[in-house]
C-alpha cells in the first residue's frame, strides 16, 4: 500500500492489477453449447439442424463456430503506457500516462477458402485499423483486398502485441503504413511474395494539421527467401527480403516526421514536395531457439519537382534509418512460437516467461544540394537531422493474455543549427542525449 | 614620328595598367536607404506561394524566397504578408526576415526588412517624408527609401523599404544592440492608463521586437512600472518618478513632430495611441518611443496643436509642468522651421516616384489623386509652418 499511496496513477494501477488477477483464472480453454432456446427460428426443422452446427466456445479468447464452414473469434486488446522521457519537447508533457490502445475487432475464417479482420481502435485518432478479407482458393496465391498494411518493413508489420519492444523502430515510421488495396501474396519454395496496389502511400506519413500532399496509387512489394525452410538446422527460420513502394505525391508539404524514442517529433519537414516517393527496405530475421536477431535498412527519397523559389527542380528530401535488434527468452521458450505464451504461466506453476531485449537504431533526414544549406521550406541544401538511440528492454509474460514490458532508451538527437527552431522540436537545444524510461501493461484477448 | 607615337602610346598604357583600378564600391545600407534613389527590388518566390500568400493574406505564414538588390542575391529569405488595415491581396505588404530560414543571414547588415504597400497614402511621400523630419529633428526613426518591386520579374508597384525595429536599428541608432524594443500593437484604445498588477494586459499590447525569449518579468515589468508611475497619484515626486522610467523630452518632441504634420494615428491619434515603439536601452529603465507607420500623416494644416492632448493621460500631465509644456511649444517652433525644407522633400520625393507610381496598377488610387495628395502636402508645407507658429503664440499668450 505505501507503494500505491505514493503512484500517481493508482486507478488505473489497481484497474491492470485486476486485470492480471482476473485473468489468471480465465480457463485455458472451454466449450459453452450455445443457448438453443434463443432463436425463434429454433423450431423450424431445417434451423434446428443448423443449430446443432452453431457452438461458442473459449479458445484462449470468445470464438462463435459454424462447423468447419464459419470461424469467428473476438480479438480485444488493451494498452497503457507509463512514460518519463527526461527532455522535454515543445509539443508534449515530459511525463504521462496514456492508453496507447483500446482495440476491439473480430477475425476469422470462411471454411478453407477465405480468412478476414475488422478490427477498430477507440484510442486513436485513425479508428478503423484493419478491414480486410484474405482468399485463399488458388494454389500458391492469395488474394488479399480491404485496409491493411502495405508489404513494406518487417517491424512494420509485426503484430502489436508481438513487439519486442514498446515502440516499434525508426525504421518503422519511415514504412508506409495503413491504405485500402488489393494485394496478391504467396510461397512459392522457399520464396514467399507479396505485391499489391494501394489507393494512397499509407497512414504513417498522413498529416496532423498540416494540409498533406496527397499521393495517387501507391505499389509495393516485398520478397522474402527463407533458404533452409525445409531443412531442421539451426537456420530454418532465417529469412531475409527486400521490398519497396512508389508512389506518385502531388505537390505540398512532406509530413513524415522524425520521431524521438518516445515518439515525439525532433523533425517535422515542413519541406515542399512533388513527384515521386520511393522507398526500398532490406530485412534479415533469424530465430534460433530462445534467441532472435533482426535488422533492417530503409531508405526513402521524395522527389521535389518545381519546388525551388524559381520553379526549378530540388534534390530529393531523403531519409533512412535502420537497426539492428536482439533478444533473449531466458525462460527457454522458443521465440518462434512466441514468448508471450509461457510454459508455465504465473499461477500455474511457473512465472510465466521473461525475455530481455535490445536494440541499436539509426535514422536521417537530409537533402544533398550544392547551395547553402537553410531550414526553409524550399531549401535547396537541407543539412542532415539525425536520431540514434539505444534500447534495453525486459519483457514479462505472465500468462497468454498478460505482457510487461519496461525499456529504458538512450536517445541522441542531432540537429543542425539554423534559423527558427522547427516546432516539435527539443526545446533544450540544437543536440543532445537523454534518457527515457517506459513501462507498458498489455492485456490481449 | 612613328616610332614616337609608339612609344608615346606604350607609355600611357603602361601608366595606365599601373594605376589602382577605382575600388569596386561596396553596397551598404546607407545606399540602400539613400532618399534620393529609387531601387529595384527583385523577389523570386515559387509561383505557388505568391498564389497561397495573396489567398491567405490575412495569416503571417512565412516563405522562402530570394531576393536580388544592384546585383546582390540573398538566398533563403522568408517573407510574409504583413500590416493592419493595410492588408490586402491585390498589392500585399510584405515582412522580410534574413536570418529566419538561414542562422545570422544579413543583408547589408540589415537583419529584416519590410516593405510597406504605401496602401492609404494617396501621394506615396507621407511616411518617408515624416520619418525623414523625425530624423532631421535629432530624433531616431527607421529609414525609409523607395522601390520599384518585381516578383518573378513582374512589377508589383511602388513600395517603401522600410528599416525594421530590431536589434541592428537599436545599434544603428542609439549603438546599443542589447537594448529592448517593444512594437506596440492597438487592440483597444489605450491613453497609457496603467492595467494593473498582471503582466498579461502589457504582453499583449507590447509585442517584443529584441530579447524575444528573454522573461516576462524581465520584459514587461519595468513597462508595467511606467504606466504605474504615469496613473500615480498626483504628489511632488510624480515628475521625477516618471523622468526616471521615461526620456519626457523626448516624448514631448516626438508628440510635437506628430502634431506639426497633423498626424492622426500617432500617439495623440484620432483612435488613441498607436503607431509607435518603445525603446529601454540595455541597463537603463527609461524609456524612448520610436515613430511607426506614418501614412495617416498631413490630416490638415489647420489641426490644434494640442489636438487631443488632453485625452492622454501622460502628455495631459506634463503639460501641466510650465518647463515642460514651454519644451514642448518650442519643438514646435522649430518644426516650423523646417517648413521650406518639407515642401522640398516632399517635391523630391514625388518627382523620384512618379513614373513608377503611374505604372503602378496595383495602387489604390488613380494617378490624378496622386498628383492631388502631392499638391496638398506642398500646400501643407507652405502653410501649416504659419499656422503653428501663431498657434504656439497664442498659447503663451494665454499663459
Amino acid at each position: 500500500m505505501p507503494l500505491l499511496s505514493r503512484c500517481r496513477f493508482k486507478g488505473q494501477l489497481l484497474i491492470l492489477l485486476a486485470t492480471v488477477l482476473l485473468s489468471a483464472v480465465l480457463p485455458a480453454s472451454s466449450s459453452f453449447a450455445q443457448d438453443s432456446g434463443s432463436s425463434p427460428a429454433a423450431e423450424k426443422p431445417a434451423a434446428k439442424a443448423a443449430e446443432r452446427d452453431w457452438d461458442f466456445r473459449w479458445d484462449n479468447r470468445p470464438s462463435l463456430r459454424y462447423g468447419d464452414l464459419l470461424r469467428i473469434d473476438v480479438r480485444a486488446r488493451l494498452v497503457t503506457d507509463m512514460r518519463r522521457p527526461d527532455a522535454a519537447f515543445v509539443d508534449n508533457d515530459t511525463s504521462r500516462f496514456d492508453i496507447a490502445r483500446r482495440r476491439i475487432g473480430v477475425e476469422g475464417e470462411i471454411g478453407d477458402v477465405a480468412d478476414f479482420q475488422i478490427e477498430r481502435d477507440f484510442a486513436d485518432r485513425r479508428r478503423w485499423r484493419d478491414v480486410y478479407v484474405n482468399y485463399r482458393g488458388i494454389d500458391r496465391l492469395e488474394l488479399q483486398a480491404g485496409q491493411f498494411k502495405l508489404p513494406f518493413g518487417l517491424d512494420e508489420n509485426t503484430s502489436s502485441t508481438n513487439l519486442d519492444f514498446v515502440y516499434r523502430s525508426r525504421a518503422a515510421r519511415l514504412s508506409p503504413g495503413r491504405d485500402p488495396g488489393l494485394m496478391a501474396h504467396g510461397r512459392v519454395g522457399v520464396l514467399r511474395y507479396e505485391a499489391g496496389a494501394f489507393t494512397q502511400d499509407g497512414d504513417n506519413g498522413r498529416a496532423s494539421g498540416l494540409p498533406r500532399p496527397s499521393s495517387g496509387w501507391t505499389t509495393a512489394g516485398r520478397l522474402l527467401v527463407q533458404p533452409l525452410r525445409s531443412t531442421t538446422s539451426v537456420f530454418e527460420d532465417f529469412q531475409a527480403g527486400v521490398a519497396y513502394t512508389s508512389s506518385d505525391v502531388q505537390s505540398g508539404i512532406a509530413d513524415l516526421r522524425g520521431p524521438s524514442a518516445l515518439r515525439d517529433p525532433f523533425f517535422r519537414p515542413e519541406f515542399a514536395v512533388q513527384g515521386m516517393r520511393r522507398r526500398v527496405g532490406l530485412e534479415m530475421r533469424w530465430r534460433p531457439g530462445p534467441f532472435s536477431v533482426q535488422s533492417e535498412l530503409v531508405r526513402m527519397a521524395s522527389e521535389r519537382l518545381g519546388q525551388s523559389v524559381e520553379d526549378l527542380d530540388l534534390p530529393s528530401l531523403t531519409a533512412s534509418a535502420w537497426y539492428v535488434h536482439g533478444t533473449w527468452v531466458v525462460t527457454g521458450e522458443k521465440k518462434t512460437a512466441g514468448a508471450d505464451e509461457p510454459k508455465q504461466p504465473l499461477f500455474d506453476g511457473g512465472f510465466g516467461s521473461l525475455e530481455f531485449a535490445a536494440r541499436v537504431e539509426g535514422i536521417r533526414f537530409s537533402s544533398a544540394g550544392l547551395g547553402p544549406p537553410s531550414t526553409g521550406p524550399r531549401a535547396e541544401t537541407i543539412l542532415p537531422h539525425r536520431d540514434g538511440a539505444i534500447t534495453l528492454g525486459v519483457n514479462w509474460s505472465p500468462n497468454r493474455w498478460i505482457r510487461v514490458q519496461g525499456n529504458l532508451i538512450r536517445d541522441t538527437i542531432s540537429i543542425p543549427t539554423g534559423g527558427a527552431p522547427l516546432s516539435g522540436a527539443l526545446v533544450d537545444g540544437p543536440s543532445s542525449s537523454f534518457w527515457s524510461r517506459v513501462v507498458r501493461f498489455r492485456f490481449a484477448l | 614620328m612613328r616610332f614616337k607615337r609608339l612609344v608615346a602610346f606604350t607609355l600611357v598604357m603602361c601608366v595606365a595598367l599601373l594605376l589602382p583600378a577605382p575600388a569596386a564600391h561596396a553596397q551598404t545600407a546607407d545606399d540602400l536607404f539613400a532618399p534620393a534613389t529609387l531601387n529595384d527590388l527583385q523577389v523570386f518566390m515559387n509561383t505557388r506561394d505568391v498564389q497561397q500568400l495573396r489567398d491567405t493574406y490575412l495569416e503571417n505564414t512565412y516563405y522562402q524566397a530570394d531576393i536580388e538588390w544592384r546585383g546582390v542575391r540573398v538566398r533563403s529569405v522568408a517573407i510574409r504578408s504583413r500590416g493592419f488595415g493595410t492588408r490586402n491581396p491585390v498589392k500585399p505588404g510584405f515582412g522580410i526576415d534574413f536570418d529566419r530560414f538561414a542562422a545570422g543571414q544579413r543583408f547589408l547588415g540589415l537583419q529584416s526588412l519590410v516593405l510597406d504597400n504605401l496602401w492609404q497614402d494617396g501621394s506615396l511621400v507621407r511616411e518617408a517624408v515624416t520619418m525623414a523630419l523625425f530624423e532631421r529633428l535629432g530624433q531616431p526613426a527607421p529609414r525609409e527609401a523607395f522601390t520599384r518591386l518585381f516578383i518573378n520579374g513582374d512589377y508589383q508597384g511602388v513600395y517603401s523599404l522600410v528599416e525594421a525595429v530590431d536589434p541592428v536599428f537599436l545599434s544603428r541608432a542609439f549603438g546599443d544592440p542589447g537594448g529592448y524594443a517593444f512594437e506596440y500593437h492597438w487592440l483597444n484604445e489605450f491613453h497609457a492608463e496603467y492595467l494593473g498588477r498582471s503582466l498579461g494586459p502589457y504582453k499583449e499590447l507590447f509585442e517584443p521586437a529584441s530579447h524575444e525569449s528573454a522573461s516576462d518579468t524581465t520584459l514587461y515589468l519595468p513597462l508595467h512600472d511606467l504606466f504605474r508611475e504615469i496613473n500615480a497619484a498626483p504628489s511632488a515626486t510624480w515628475r521625477e518618478s516618471v523622468e526616471r522610467l521615461l526620456d519626457v523630452r523626448e516624448f514631448l518632441t516626438h508628440v510635437a513632430i506628430e502634431a506639426f504634420v497633423s498626424e492622426n494615428d500617432g500617439i495623440l491619434g484620432n483612435w488613441a495611441m498607436n503607431n509607435f515603439y518603445l525603446y529601454r536601452p540595455s541597463g537603463s529603465t527609461q524609456h524612448r518611443f520610436i515613430p511607426w507607420d506614418r501614412d495617416n500623416a498631413f490630416l490638415a494644416a489647420d489641426t490644434s496643436i494640442l489636438l487631443r492632448a488632453g485625452d492622454n493621460i501622460l502628455m495631459r500631465r506634463l503639460l501641466e509642468y510650465p518647463d515642460l509644456r514651454e519644451f514642448y511649444l518650442q519643438a514646435l517652433e522649430r518644426c516650423a522651421r523646417e517648413g521650406g525644407w518639407l515642401e522640398q522633400a516632399i517635391v523630391a520625393r514625388a518627382n523620384l516616384i512618379r513614373a513608377a507610381a503611374y505604372a503602378d496598377n496595383r495602387k489604390s488610387f488613380p494617378n490624378d489623386r496622386f498628383e492631388a495628395d502631392v499638391a496638398f502636402l506642398i500646400q501643407f508645407a507652405r502653410s501649416r509652418p504659419g499656422f503653428v507658429v501663431a498657434e504656439v503664440a497664442r498659447l503663451r499668450g494665454e499663459r
